[in-house]
């Protein structure tokens, strides 16, 4: 896929941790682009480096070489200043712990990018939202009284809140039972769909990586297959000529 | 982001209050202060225009300086009275007595003033008295006295009731005509008023056909300031004439002065308890930051700024110091209470008249209370605005970063510098303000330092101190040591807080012991009297010059030695040197005074035209035998420049500080200085009399003429100077608790901070079967041992500071002396507070919900 029509692109990236005889590493040579309002699962076992490329990805981390641009801007050289900024406005983030602010209500949670931003928020859209994720009845609870998929619907509206040119999934469904894991993934699946939002996801979960557009699987370091998502079947086919286990069906 | 932080504040309100308290103590001292000594001046102020109400113009005697005992004037002979009286406008003038008097009720008790002066006034014309009689009637005839009502009241006097008076001249007798109150003033603090009429006034006061100031009225058209310009032309210059009002203002300035020494002490002890505020604000901040890690890095990855990070733990400090502060200045109204309280017990008794809350005090609480909460949360702030990002991935909140080499170093450099300045301060030779200053800032600078680099002690003294916990009690001391040593940083500047409380008391209590064994010393190798008549009232007040002509009469007195004190100042030195008046014929035979240059004969040979100097003051000012000095003393005399010549005839050593600075002739004092009260009388028997019945004559006649005194032995002597000692030492140990009641506060933050941080712990011992006394057993054995580390550190420092300072004043004639009971009694005080402070933390741990607390995130 070529990185100019990308909305997020990296190439050649290597990452190694440590030093000398005990280096690890953790990226060798990865080269991948995500187009505008692609839905992408990024699979593969403990150590393969998916989370060190999501991280990279979303400048949370440094390559130790190899270029990441978003949105035409390359990032590997920017400083934290501008990396705050480029958080802002371009990047959403979902993580497997919820990770909401136990203060806030469901509502402030979901607004907390444009406070920060200190951006006016656009009720309409944030009500949207709200009805989108199925909380218009759950807006002003806190965290400690939702369900756990109640609090990573709160945190998908949040990721979406300020129309980012990415949002980054970090194992969304890894904390959730399968009926919560599957409402979650659904409305990643329609906030592609609607929004024409892009979405990186790394998981272990077969059922969630077959919910997108394109499965790509890592192992050590390297990309060892990027095409199409199959039904869970075929992920799980893939998954094991990529001699990977796939996680099992949490429930 | 500034109502997350305000919601983040009130989600954690235990702990924002537990901040709140560390500077809520210090600011409360610091406008208890203000208020307390404010409220002080008020009274006084209002004491002194309520006496000079009525009152036009005042002529009194010229005074040239205030010492530090207070004004001091000469005596103006009666006979100016009439001269002011023929002035054109003088309505009214009349002679005034002011002097001191103690009461005696019948059965022979005194009535003790509390270190306040029993005062003694004469009778004025009905226009110029400040006095409402409330019961009876003002003295008419010289059998009469009138006392103020609040003393009638205390002591159950009624009128008509006999008292005996005792001023200068002796003891005399009065019937209770009247009782009064003083203006408006209800309470003027523990001191007496008597008002007797002017004739007994005088005598009373020995100085009869003399008068202390004349009060001037007015007639209607004259000006006060005309008035004053009309009199001076008629007046000698040893006279001055002011307003009543000027006369009034000057009055309360010179109290003022006088307890702005109070004042700034009272200032220094409430810094130090903000100081050691600062070091709680800043671990409970280090330690919320750090449990705050997981919420920070979330922020940042939503695009946060580091600044909007660092502005909204500093709003949290802000909202925390401001608040404290506003709550501080309330209970520091309380607090002045407190500190009058403290200094009744402690024998001086102050006057309050309403309490005075001035702006000033709101401003300076306000800004001290909010800028050290902030200053202390800035490294917190900037320490929360480093967490990356990548953490909100984590699952498990970042460890505390192990000290940076950078920070090793700079602490490495705060303790030589700390040391150095310290060293510099003692061994400088700067000059006292100088060098106090510099050893405040070399202990502000050293506290920081053992509080940085004492992380890396916190393992070795844990093992120490818990090592015994854990023999004796198992499993519970073993953990609890294990805790204490979890994270040495946050145990350190917790026990630092403590620290700082215990080095103090510490070296303030070898410092005194120091004090108390050169006394000692001084007694037994210089005091050649074996006996020694003072004031009873423990403070060294002056006592009367009569007493000494009635002691040498005694049989068995070979001689009696009056010595007075004074200060003067001397042309080409600064200050207001201290120095003596001695009777050159008896002086060497009752004190051992070592002579440096100039004659042998010395003392003996002293004439009233000379001012014989102390070695250390006559080298610190390039002074020496033969010269000649332009002296003024307190009341200015004698030559055209108001100004007297004396020579130096010789230098003497004297490391007793008996004497003081410098020494003149008893009679030079008395006439030139205006001093004509002693300090001492010494008493020398003769050679083969029995000492303790000398003394009990003595007793006798003092008993039966000038009860204020009394005679003691060599050893009594020894009791009363270090009582004095004591009683200081126990102001400042009172002070200084409240620093040691604010580092527990730290304590019990500290716990209850890690008590939350190990929830899913606790529920895991409960849910194995731990049981709850158990649970509380650990966190008490923390806190011991955290108090432990804090009570090693300060002693050891103290100790330090201590013996250094000792050794810088050996010159002065400091003796090393280590008060070993005091360190053992402050050791085990540390582990009583340990125990005390662990109370709340560990009832919090014990009622944990064990369900909640597994499930616990």
């Amino acid at each position: 896929m070529e990185s100019s029509s990308a909305i997020v692109a990296a190439k050649d990236l290597h990452k190694y941790f440590g030093h000398g005889e005990t280096a690890v590493h953790a990226l060798d040579g990865v080269t991948i682009g995500f187009m505008r309002g692609q839905f992408t699962a990024i699979m593969g076992p403990s150590g393969s480096g998916k989370s060190t490329l999501m991280h990279c990805l979303a400048g949370l981390d440094r390559p130790t070489s190899g270029a990441v641009t978003i949105d035409d801007v390359e990032i590997t050289t920017l400083d934290d200043k501008e990396l705050t900024n480029l958080r802002r406005e371009k990047i959403g983030f979902i993580f497997q712990a919820f990770n909401l602010l136990p203060v806030l209500t469901a509502e402030e949670n979901i607004t907390l990018p444009l406070t920060i931003a200190g951006q006016d928020i656009d009720h309409a859209w944030v009500s949207e939202l709200i009805e989108k994720v199925g909380l218009t009845d759950r807006r002003a609870h806190r965290p400690s009284e939702l369900s756990g998929g109640q609090q990573q619907r709160v945190a998908i509206a949040r990721a979406l809140v300020a129309r980012p040119a990415v949002v980054f999934a970090d194992e969304p469904t890894g904390n959730l039972d399968s009926k919560s894991s599957g409402e979650v993934l659904r409305l990643l699946r329609s906030a592609v769909n609607e929004f024409q939002q892009t979405v990186v996801m790394v998981t272990h979960d077969a059922e969630a990586a077959s919910i997108g557009d394109r499965l790509v699987v890592l192992r050590d370091g390297r990309i060892c297959h990027d095409g199409i998502s199959g039904d869970r079947q075929q992920v799980d086919e893939l998954m094991r000529t990529a001699g990977v286990e796939s996680a099992p069906v949490k429930g | 982001m500034a109502a997350l932080t305000i919601r983040g504040l009130l989600s954690r309100k235990v702990r924002a209050i537990l901040t709140g308290l560390a500077v809520l103590l210090g600011v409360a001292m610091i406008s208890g202060t203000y208020v307390f000594t404010d409220t002080i001046n008020s009274t006084f102020d209002k004491v002194f225009e309520d006496a000079n109400e009525g009152v036009d113009v005042v002529v009194s005697g010229r005074s040239e300086f205030d010492t530090d005992q207070g004004g001091v004037s000469q005596e103006i002979p009666e006979s100016l009275v009439d001269r002011v009286k023929e002035v054109p406008g003088v309505l009214v003038a009349a002679g005034n007595v002011e002097d001191t008097a103690s009461i005696f009720k019948s059965n022979g008790d005194q009535i003790e003033t509390g270190g306040a002066p029993p005062l003694l006034f004469s009778r004025p014309p009905e226009r110029f008295d400040p006095l409402n009689y409330v019961e009876g009637e003002p003295p008419a005839g010289p059998g009469e006295v009138a006392i103020n009502k609040g003393t009638a009241d205390d002591e159950g006097l009624k009128l008509g009731d006999r008292v005996s008076l005792v001023g200068r001249s002796g003891r005399e007798n009065f019937l209770i005509s009247g009782l009064a109150t003083f203006g408006d003033v209800e309470s003027i603090g523990g001191a007496t008023v008597s008002v007797v009429t002017l004739p007994r006034a005088q005598a009373l006061a020995d100085q009869r056909g003399q008068v202390d100031s004349i009060q001037v009225a007015a007639q209607p058209g004259v000006t006060p300031d005309e008035l004053v310009t009309r009199i001076e032309r008629v007046m000698p210059d040893t006279v001055e004439v002011k307003t009543g009002q000027q006369d009034a203002q000057d009055e309360a300035d010179s109290i003022q002065n006088s307890l702005s020494f109070l004042n700034i002490l009272l200032l220094v002890f409430a810094g130090i308890a903000v100081f050691v505020g600062a070091f709680i604000i800043f671990n409970t901040f280090s330690i919320t930051v750090a449990q705050r890690t997981k919420e920070f890095a979330l922020l940042r990855t939503m695009g946060a700024s580091r600044g909007q990070v660092l502005r909204s733990v500093m709003l949290e400090a802000l909202i925390v110091g401001l608040i404290a502060s506003i709550l501080g200045i309330l209970l520091g109204i309380a607090t002045a209470q407190g500190i009058n309280a403290l200094f009744k017990a402690l024998g001086a008794d102050l006057p309050q008249e309403g309490l005075v809350l001035k702006g000033r005090t709101v401003v300076v609480a306000l800004l001290v209370g909010t800028i050290v909460t902030m200053v202390a949360s800035l490294a917190p702030a900037r320490r929360a605005t480093r967490v990356p990002p990548l953490a909100a991935m984590r699952e498990e909140a970042a460890l505390a970063a192990p000290p940076t080499r950078r920070r090793r170093i700079f602490s490495w450099a705060l303790l030589i510098i700390g040391a150095l300045a310290i060293l510099f301060a003692l061994f400088g030779g700067a000059p006292a303000e100088q060098a106090l200053s510099m050893l405040g800032l070399g202990a502000i600078a050293l506290f920081i330092a053992v509080a940085l680099l004492s992380p890396r002690l916190v393992p070795l003294i844990a093992g120490a101190v818990g090592a015994p916990l854990e023999r004796m009690r198992g499993v519970a001391g073993r953990l609890a040591r294990e805790n204490a040593m979890r994270n040495p940083s946050r145990t350190a500047v917790t026990a630092a807080a403590l620290m700082i409380g215990l080095a103090l008391v510490t070296f303030v209590s070898i410092l005194a012991a120091g004090v108390k064994a050169s006394i000692d010393d001084t007694v037994e190798n210089r005091m050649k009297a074996e006996l020694v008549v003072l004031n009873k009232d423990g403070n060294f007040s002056p006592i009367s010059p009569e007493s000494a002509t009635a002691i040498r009469q005694v049989p068995g007195v070979g001689v009696v030695s009056q010595l007075k004190d004074s200060q003067a100042k001397v042309d080409g030195v600064g200050g207001k040197p201290f120095g003596s008046g001695i009777d050159p014929r008896t002086f060497d035979r009752i004190w051992d005074t070592d002579v440096d240059e100039g004659p042998a004969n010395l003392f003996s040979s002293l004439r009233p035209d000379q001012m014989a100097l102390e070695k250390d003051f006559a080298e610190a000012n390039d002074l020496n035998v033969g010269d000649r000095l332009k002296v003024t003393t307190p009341i200015g005399c004698c030559g055209a420049d108001r100004k007297i010549d004396l020579t130096v005839p010789g230098i003497f050593e004297d490391k007793s500080g008996l004497i003081g600075d410098f020494m003149v002739t008893g009679p030079t004092m008395t006439r030139t200085f205006g001093q004509r009260d002693d300090d001492l009388q010494f008493i020398g028997a003769q050679p083969g009399a029995d000492v303790d019945a000398v003394q009990a004559r003595v007793e006798r006649v003092l008993e039966r003429r000038f009860p204020v005194a009394e005679v003691q032995n060599q050893s009594e002597f020894k009791e009363s100077i270090t009582g004095g000692i004591d009683q200081f030492l126990a102001l400042i140990y009172a002070l200084l608790s409240l620093s040691v009641i604010v580092s527990l506060f730290g304590i019990v933050n500290t716990l209850v901070l890690s008590i939350h941080e190990r929830t899913r712990e606790i529920g895991m011992m409960r849910a194995i079967g731990t049981p709850r006394k158990l649970v509380r057993r650990i966190v008490r054995y923390e806190s011991v041992i955290t108090a432990l580390i804090g009570a090693a550190l300060g002693l050891t420092v103290g100790f330090i500071l201590g013996v250094v300072t000792t050794v810088a004043l050996e010159d002065e004639g400091f003796l090393l002396s280590i008060p070993v009971a005091s360190l053992v009694v402050f050791a085990i005080l540390a582990v009583i507070a340990g125990v005390v402070a662990a109370i709340p933390p560990a009832r919090r741990a014990s009622r944990l919900n064990v369900l909640e607390a597994l499930a616990y995130e």
